[in-house]
C-alpha cells in the first residue's frame, strides 16, 4: 500500500483547513501500523485515505498496484466492501440491526460467497471470536459501548478484508478487553492483512509492527521495527495521551484544530 | 435575531420548506374569506344597483297605475319596467332588452361606465361584449315590427347577466315590444321585511293586481334587503372549497409538526448541555418553542397576502362565472386572523411537545444521544425487530419507518392529502357529468320550441296531427320552501320517460285521486328530501296561486320537479288550452310555431359542460393549493427522513454499500408511506367527495348521485409512486454525494 504526496484540504479558499499535508507512506502486507499523534494532527485524515472513505486533494493512494483515489464512488464502495475492514471510534453500527445482522451485512455488500445461512453462520462465528457469542441477537442499544466496539470489529473482519482500517479500537474497552482486541488484529495481520491502528494508546502503538506519529497534518516519524514478540506492558497508563484523537467522526476543524 | 439567522442557516432548505407550505396553507386557508369577498361585492353591487325586494312578471299592465301599488301595507315604492326579447334583425340572435324609467330610475338602476344614459327613443346602454358605443341595431319583436336601436353607452345593473343584454328607456321598449304598460314590476318593501314577509307581500302584490285585472305570467321572486340573489349559491360553493382549505391547513401544520420536531431534536445534546450548564427547563423550552414559532410567523407573513390573492382570484372567478362582476379587491380580516390563529396556535401546540420531550429525557442519556431515542427502547421497535424476514436492507428500511413512525405516518397523512385531493376533484367531475347525464337522461324530445317571454302563448292543440310532436308546459313553482320545475305533459306523453320508481303515472280528472285533487308526479330524490310520499297532498305555488295537488308517483328525474296532466296545469295557471313549449321527437318538427321562438336542442344540453367546467375550475384551483402544499410537505419529510440518517448511510457506504444499496433501503420505506398515503387517500377522497356531494344533496334537496373516480386511481397511483421514487432517488443521490468520510464527520 502506498500514499504518495498525499494532501487532504478541508473547507473554502477563504478558510483552508489541512487534514493532510504531502505524505508519503508506504505499507506491506501482514504489517501491523499503529498511528499516533495528538488530536487534530491528521491521523483520522489518514485513516480515512487509507480506508478508500474520503479522497485526497492530490497525490495517490495505491493498493496492490491499484490506484483507488480516482475510482468512482460505487466502484469504490465495492472495492471497500471487498477489500476494507473499517472499525470506527464511535462504531457506527445500523442501529435498527442486531448484532449478527450488522456483521452480516458487512458480508452481504461484500459480495461474499455463500448462502443466506452460510453468511448467517459466518456473522455468529465472527462475533464469537470476539466474546459475543451469546449477544449476538442483541441491537446495538442493547449492547455496552465495548460490545458493540467489539461487534464494529467483527464486522470489519468477518470479510477477511486485505487491509483493516481501526480507529481508536480500543478506545470503548477496558484495558483487558483492548488488549484482547489489540490480540486479534495482530492475528490478522499476521494471516496477511494489512493492519492500520489509530490510536492514543503508547502501550499498544508500541506493540506494533511500524509506529507512525503525525503532528500538524504531516508524518513526523516513522519507527519501524518493534518487536510483536514482546510482552504488552498492561501495567503502562493506557491513555497517556491527554490530547486525544477526535477519531473519523471529529469534524475537520477539531482534526486541525 | 441573530440566534434566529444560525438556526436559519442550520437548515435553511427545511425551513423554507416549512415556510412555503405554512404559507400556502395560510393561503389556502383564505378560502374561507371568498363568501365575505364575494358577499362584499354583491352587496357594495346591491346597494349601487338598488336592487328591488320583489319582482313580479306579469301580463301587460296597460294603462294600470304600477306606481299605485305603493298602498299595499308594507309596499315603499314599485317601478314598472318593460322586458322584452326582440331578434336583432342582420343576425338573428335575440336581444334581452329592458325598459326602465331613466328619469326616475331607483330600482335596477342602470349605470353607465362609459357614454351616457338613453334620453330619447331608440337609445339604448349595452354590456361592453355586445357591441360598442355608436353601434346601431334593427330589431323586430314578434309580430314584426321593426325599430332602430342606437348604443350611446356601455355600463348595466348587476342583477342581470347574460349574453345579449340591453337597457333603454321604458318607451323604447314599449315601442318595441308593443307592450302598453309595464310586464315587469320591481317593488321595494319597507325597511326592515324579512323573508317571510317578503313572500307574503308578493301574495299581496299578486292580489293587487289581479283584482286589477292584470294576472302574473312567473312566479314572483323575492330578494331581502341589502342582500344579492346569488350570495346564498356563492356560500355553498365556498364552504365546500373551504373543506379542501382545511385539509391544506392540516397538511401544512403536519409539516411544522415534523419540522418543529427535528429541528427540537438535532438540539437534543446541545439543550442537555445547557441543562448540565444549568439552564432551567421552563427557559430551555421557550427557547426551542421559538423556532417553531419564527417559522410560523414567517409562514404567516407570507401566507396572509397569498390568502387574500387567492380568495380574490376565486372569488372573482365565481362572480364573473354566476353574475358577470368583476368585484375589487376584498379582505376579510375575521378570516385573515383565524388563519393566523390556526398556525401560531398549532406551531406553540407542536412545538410545545417536541419541546418537553426533549428537555424531559434522562440527561446523561441526552448527553450521549445523538438522533434522538435510540431503536429498541419501544416495545413496537422491539417486535419489529424480532423479525427477520426478507432482506436485510429491507429489515433496515422496515425498522426505520416504525423507529420514525411519527414522521412516517406524517409523510403517509400527507401523501394521503395530495391523493385525497385529487380523488376529490376528480370525483366530483365524474359526479357532475354523471349528474348531467342523469339529468337530460328522461327527455325523449330532440327539440324544445318555445315562444320568447313569459307566459303561455301557444295553444295547446298547436302540435294535433303532428304524431311527432306535443305541447306541454314548463313554469316555475314552489314547494315546501323550494323552487321546482313544473311540467305539464300530455297524460300518454312520448317526450319524458314515464316509468316511476313508487306508484303509478298521473291519470287526468279530479275524480281518478283518492282525494278528489288533481294527480302530480314528484321527483323521488326531492319527495325523499322533503318527506314526501304516494298519497301525499303538496302545495305548489303558481304564478297564479298556490294549488294542492295528490302525489300519485315519484320519478326517477335528477331534479325537483313536478309532472301535472297538461291541461290541469293550464287551469290552475289561468289560461286554459294554452302551453308554452313545442316538444318534438325531430330537431325540425313539423309543428311550426307563431312569433319570435327559440329552440333548444337535447344534444346541445347534452354537450354542454360550462356549469361543470366552472365548478371544476374553482374546485381545481383549490385542488391545485392542497397538492402542493401536500407535495412540498412530503418533500419535506423524505429530505429529512433521509437527511437524519446520513450517518447510517454513509457507514453503509463505508462498509460497501453502493448507491442502489441506499436507494433500496429508501425506496422500501418510502413505498411503505406512499402505499399506506395512498390507502389513506382512497378512503379520504371516497369519504370527501361523498361527503360533499351529500352536502350539495341536501342543501339543494336533490338526488345528485355520487361516482367515485375509480378511474383516475390507475393514474393518481403511479403519479403518487413515481413522485415519491423520484424524491428519494434525488434526495439520496444528494446524500451520498459527498465523501463519506465527510458525512461522517459531519454528522458527529
Amino acid at each position: 500500500m502506498q500514499l504518495r504526496d498525499v494532501t487532504r484540504v478541508y473547507g473554502s479558499k477563504q478558510n483552508r483547513q489541512l487534514g493532510v499535508d504531502r505524505v508519503d507512506l508506504t505499507l506491506g502486507r501482514g504489517e501491523l501500523v499503529a498511528v499516533v499523534g495528538p488530536s487534530g494532527s491528521g491521523k483520522s485524515t489518514l485513516g480515512s485515505l487509507i480506508a478508500g472513505i474520503d479522497s485526497p486533494t492530490s497525490g495517490s493512494v495505491v493498493i496492490d498496484g491499484q490506484r483507488v483515489d480516482g475510482l468512482k464512488r460505487d466502484k469504490l464502495a465495492r472495492w471497500r466492501g471487498q477489500n476494507v475492514g473499517i472499525v470506527f471510534q464511535d462504531f457506527h453500527l445500523l442501529p435498527t440491526l442486531s448484532a449478527a445482522e450488522n456483521v452480516e451485512l458487512a458480508l452481504k455488500l461484500s459480495g461474499a460467497s455463500g448462502s443466506k445461512g452460510e453468511r448467517r453462520e459466518r456473522a455468529r462465528r465472527a462475533l464469537a471470536d470476539v466474546g459475543l457469542g451469546e449477544k449476538v441477537r442483541r441491537l446495538p442499544t442493547e449492547l455496552s459501548g465495548g460490545e458493540q466496539q467489539r461487534v464494529a470489529v467483527a464486522r470489519a473482519l468477518v470479510t477477511e478484508p486485505r487491509v483493516v482500517v481501526a480507529d481508536e479500537p480500543t478506545g470503548s474497552l477496558d484495558q483487558q478487553s483492548g488488549h484482547e482486541v489489540f490480540d486479534l488484529l495482530r492475528r490478522v495481520a499476521d494471516r496477511g492483512t494489512t493492519v492500520v491502528m489509530i490510536t492514543h494508546d503508547r502501550s499498544l502503538a508500541a506493540a506494533a509492527d511500524r509506529l507512525v506519529e503525525m503532528l500538524d497534518a504531516r508524518i513526523v516519524r516513522h519507527t519501524v521495527g518493534s518487536d510483536p514478540s514482546d510482552p504488552i506492558d498492561v501495567t503502562a497508563p493506557a491513555h497517556d495521551d491527554p490530547t486525544t484523537s477526535a477519531g473519523f467522526a471529529a469534524s475537520p476543524m477539531e482534526v486541525v484544530s | 435575531m441573530i440566534q434566529a439567522w444560525r438556526t436559519f442557516r442550520r437548515a435553511p432548505a427545511r425551513i423554507i420548506t416549512s415556510v412555503l407550505a405554512l404559507a400556502l396553507a395560510v393561503g389556502a386557508m383564505g378560502v374561507f374569506a371568498i363568501p365575505a369577498v364575494s358577499t362584499s361585492s354583491l352587496r357594495d353591487a346591491a346597494e349601487r344597483d338598488g336592487i328591488g325586494n320583489v319582482f313580479l312578471i306579469t301580463e301587460d299592465t296597460g294603462d294600470l297605475d304600477v306606481a299605485a301599488l305603493a298602498s299595499v301595507e308594507g309596499v315603499e315604492r314599485a317601478e314598472s319596467q318593460v322586458l322584452t326579447w326582440p331578434v336583432i334583425q342582420s343576425t338573428g340572435d335575440d336581444m334581452t332588452l329592458l325598459g326602465v324609467d331613466v328619469d326616475d330610475q331607483q330600482m335596477d338602476i342602470v349605470n353607465v361606465d362609459a357614454g351616457r344614459l338613453p334620453t330619447a327613443v331608440g337609445e339604448i346602454v349595452v354590456d361592453g361584449d355586445v357591441a360598442p358605443i355608436g353601434t346601431e341595431f334593427v330589431v323586430r319583436d314578434g309580430s314584426g315590427v321593426s325599430v332602430d336601436l342606437t348604443v350611446v353607452g356601455i355600463g348595466g345593473t348587476s342583477f342581470w347577466e347574460g349574453d345579449g343584454l340591453a337597457f333603454t328607456d321604458i318607451e323604447t321598449a314599449r315601442a318595441v315590444s308593443g307592450i302598453e304598460g309595464a310586464n315587469r314590476v320591481v317593488v321595494r318593501a319597507e325597511s326592515g321585511t324579512s323573508e317571510s314577509e317578503l313572500g307574503d307581500l308578493a301574495t299581496a302584490l299578486r292580489d293587487s293586481l289581479a283584482a286589477d285585472g292584470v294576472a302574473l305570467a312567473e312566479l314572483p321572486f323575492t330578494i331581502e334587503d341589502g342582500t344579492h340573489p346569488i350570495e346564498q349559491d356563492i356560500d355553498q360553493v365556498s364552504m365546500l372549497i373551504g373543506f379542501l382549505g382545511i385539509v391544506a391547513g392540516v397538511v401544512g401544520l403536519v409539516l411544522l409538526a415534523s419540522t418543529t420536531n427535528t429541528l427540537v431534536t438535532e438540539r437534543t445534546r446541545e439543550v442537555a448541555v445547557m441543562r448540565a450548564l444549568g439552564g432551567t427547563p421552563r427557559a430551555l423550552r421557550r427557547r426551542l418553542r421559538r423556532i417553531a414559532l419564527a417559522i410560523a410567523a414567517a409562514g404567516v407573513v407570507i401566507g396572509l397576502p397569498l390568502g387574500i390573492a387567492i380568495s380574490n382570484v376565486i372569488a372573482r372567478m365565481v362572480l364573473e362565472e354566476f353574475v358577470g362582476l368583476t368585484p375589487g379587491l376584498a379582505v376579510s380580516i375575521p378570516v385573515l386572523a383565524a388563519s393566523a390563529a390556526f398556525v401560531m396556535i398549532g406551531a406553540r401546540v407542536v412545538s410545545a411537545r417536541a419541546a418537553r420531550r426533549v428537555v424531559g429525557l434522562p440527561l446523561a442519556a441526552a448527553l450521549r444521544d445523538r438522533d434522538g431515542a435510540p431503536f429498541g427502547q419501544r416495545w413496537s421497535e422491539r417486535v419489529v425487530a424480532r423479525f427477520r424476514g426478507g432482506a436485510l436492507l429491507d429489515r433496515v428500511a422496515v425498522r426505520n419507518g416504525v423507529q420514525r413512525r411519527g414522521r412516517s405516518f406524517a409523510i403517509a397523512a400527507q401523501i394521503g392529502a395530495a391523493v385525497s385531493a385529487l380523488l376529490i376533484v376528480a370525483s366530483m367531475a365524474t359526479t357532475i357529468n354523471d349528474f348531467n347525464a342523469a339529468e337530460l337522461e328522461p327527455w325523449r324530445w330532440e327539440s324544445q320550441t318555445y315562444v320568447v317571454g313569459p307566459g303561455l302563448d301557444i295553444a295547446a292543440d298547436a302540435a294535433d296531427g303532428d304524431a311527432r310532436s306535443e305541447t306541454g308546459i314548463t313554469v316555475e313553482g314552489a314547494t315546501a320552501d323550494w323552487q321546482i320545475d313544473v311540467y305539464g305533459f300530455a297524460p300518454e306523453t312520448a317526450m319524458v320517460d314515464r316509468s316511476v320508481d313508487a306508484g303509478r303515472w298521473f291519470t287526468p280528472g279530479a275524480d281518478s285521486s283518492a282525494s278528489g285533487r288533481s294527480e302530480a308526479v314528484v321527483s323521488r330524490g326531492f319527495a325523499e328530501r322533503t318527506d314526501v310520499e304516494v298519497g301525499d297532498v303538496i302545495e305548489v305555488e303558481l304564478w297564479s296561486g298556490d294549488v294542492e295537488y295528490e302525489v300519485v308517483g315519484l320519478h326517477g328525474n335528477r331534479g325537483r320537479e313536478v309532472y301535472l296532466d297538461r291541461s290541469e296545469l293550464a287551469s290552475d295557471l289561468g289560461v286554459p288550452e294554452a302551453a308554452n313549449r313545442l316538444w318534438s321527437l325531430d330537431q325540425h318538427p313539423a309543428t311550426q310555431l307563431a312569433g319570435q321562438t327559440g329552440v333548444d336542442l337535447y344534444d346541445d344540453l347534452d354537450a354542454d359542460d360550462s356549469g361543470r367546467q366552472a365548478i371544476l375550475t374553482i374546485f381545481g384551483a383549490i385542488g391545485v393549493v392542497v397538492v402542493s402544499v401536500a407535495g412540498l410537505a412530503v418533500a419535506s419529510g423524505l429530505v429529512v427522513n433521509v437527511y437524519e440518517r446520513r450517518r447510517e448511510l454513509a457507514a453503509l457506504q463505508a462498509i460497501g454499500g453502493r448507491r442502489r444499496h441506499v436507494l433500496r433501503m429508501v425506496w422500501v420505506e418510502l413505498l411503505g408511506m406512499a402505499v399506506v398515503g395512498i390507502g389513506i387517500g382512497v378512503v379520504g377522497g371516497y369519504l370527501g367527495a361523498r361527503a360533499i356531494t351529500q352536502s350539495f344533496e341536501s342543501s339543494n334537496a336533490v338526488e345528485i348521485g355520487f361516482t367515485f373516480a375509480s378511474g383516475a386511481l390507475p393514474v393518481v397511483i403511479p403519479v403518487v409512486v413515481a413522485g415519491t421514487v423520484l424524491l428519494g432517488v434525488t434526495t439520496v443521490r444528494r446524500v451520498t454525494r459527498r465523501p463519506v468520510a465527510e458525512t461522517l464527520r459531519a454528522a458527529a
